[in-house]
């Protein structure tokens, strides 16, 4: 038995409208379903070894010299130099390390001291790198001009392993 | 339509008015505070004023996603199968997908100033991407059609399925390396490392969002259980009819 | 305050969402409980 509620005038109207809203969310499930399915081979191809250490690199599968790579590791600090458009500072873990240059400014809070994966491929033994991500820690603390200095030199004798 | 009796109030009660009050009190310090009065963080300036808006609409998130999953279990194992359990996981679905985008949002803006990127494809970024489609999903679900109680048999089934996710999400940050940061408040050897009014403003936060939340889910959950009385009043109405013309 | 741009649009993003389901919420409410009977209003 047709049960749609016979309310307008022309006896026509309200079952077309709910079906349309039954495909609405149809089309809504397949959109979701392709974004899942993208977003998993995402995680896949890039999210599960997001990055290698400097001191892993030659050395951890994945993290083979001849490809390209992220490298995860401390700004030395006094390393940082910048001079014509290009960006070039040491980057320490474990007390392994590597020169990256970059063409540009990293942005973000790049700054000596401070964590950072750099996207890239090791050319001779220079990391060139054109995309630099800064890290920060799960530590949040006043601005202090008094213990800012000092609070770096601890962080970058913890962060560099 | 129901001749009864309506009194035209709203799904207002004295318990959501003091969860809206408390509300009101908590994100108007979460608002002020977080732009005006909290300081500057040492290593990451002005930004770290996002972070009052993003930890708790994350924490909101999880939290309606978890409701969503015990509500749908509640459903599933209880004899009745009341449909209250159905609604509230219907209605903190909803509630949870909107401050799970947020949540992105907020994260995205943040990512921008620290880590020099609006977006990567690191292990948090990813897995939360993927529990907000799974959420939406789940919301597409429910609106598929169908009785109420074949509604809340397929919906209760995929979000005790999707609860599953929230776990993977919390610990990525531990499991897999990720350029996101590890939990501050909830770390695992629990040493909280934040400054006095910046945590004050957190936990505040996420109290006000927590009571913010309470208030949309009550509110929600009457809104969709008066759909569902509207429905079949209408289904009803539709079947005296035909009676009427069969018997004519 | 610096990116202050960023901190804004964080801001006004968040609250001007809740606040906009918050109204949307009440006014949905308010419209559905006049049509629907206190029998199926079980809080009033």
């Amino acid at each position: 038995m047709d049960l749609t509620p016979r309310t307008s005038p022309d006896n026509a109207p309200l079952a077309p409208r709910k079906h349309n809203r039954k495909w609405k969310y149809v089309a809504m499930l397949v959109v979701v379903a392709s974004a899942g399915g993208f977003i998993v081979s995402q995680f896949l191809t890039s999210a599960i070894d997001f990055y290698c250490n400097v001191d892993e690199i030659g050395k951890r599968a994945g993290c083979e010299p001849n490809r390209r790579l992220r490298v995860q590791g401390t700004v030395e600090k006094d390393s940082l130099k910048s001079d014509t458009g290009s960006t070039t500072f040491v980057l320490i873990f474990n007390n392994q390390t590597v020169n990256v240059r970059y063409n540009g400014d990293p942005g973000g809070i790049f700054q000596e001291c401070i964590p950072v994966v750099a996207h890239g491929q090791l050319v001779g033994d220079t990391f060139e790198a054109n995309r630099i991500e800064v890290k920060h820690s799960n530590s949040y603390s006043e601005a202090n001009p008094d213990r800012l200095a000092q609070s770096k030199v601890e962080q970058c004798s913890l962060l560099a392993g | 339509m129901s001749t009864e009796t309506q009194s035209f109030k709203g799904v207002g009660t004295p318990t959501t008015r003091m969860y809206g009050l408390l509300a009101v009190i908590a994100l108007g310090w979460v608002f002020l505070g977080g732009l005006f009065f909290t300081p500057e963080d040492a290593v990451q300036g002005d930004a770290v004023r996002i972070m009052y808006v993003h930890v708790p609409t994350a924490w909101v998130a999880y939290l309606a996603f978890i409701v969503t999953g015990v509500a749908s279990a509640c459903w599933l194992i209880g004899k009745k199968h009341s449909m209250g359990f159905d609604r509230v996981a219907g209605a903190s679905a909803e509630v949870g997908v909107l401050f799970m985008a947020m949540t992105l949002l907020s994260g995205s803006l943040w990512g921008r100033i620290t880590w020099g990127t609006f977006w990567v494809w690191d292990p948090r970024l990813t897995t939360t991407a993927f529990l907000f489609v799974t959420y939406l999903g789940y919301l597409a679900v429910r609106g598929l059609g169908g009785t109420a109680q074949q509604r809340a048999r397929r919906s209760s089934v995929i979000a005790l399925l999707a609860v599953l996710e929230i776990p993977l999400v919390h610990f990525s940050v531990v499991l897999w390396r990720s350029l996101h940061q590890r939990a501050t408040v909830l770390s695992p050897d629990g040493d909280i490392k934040m400054d006095g009014l910046m945590l004050f403003t957190l936990l505040f936060g996420v109290f006000g969002f927590t009571v913010l939340f309470a208030w949309l889910v009550s509110h929600r959950q009457r809104i969709l259980a008066m759909q569902d009385a509207q429905q079949t009043s209408a289904l009803d109405a539709a079947v005296t009819e035909r009676l009427k013309e069969v018997q004519a | 305050m610096n990116h202050v741009g960023f901190i804004i649009a964080t801001y006004g993003v968040t609250f001007g969402v809740i606040i906009g389901l918050v109204v949307y919420t009440i006014k949905q409410g308010r419209n559905l409980s006049r049509t629907v009977a206190d029998k199926d209003k079980p809080w009033t």
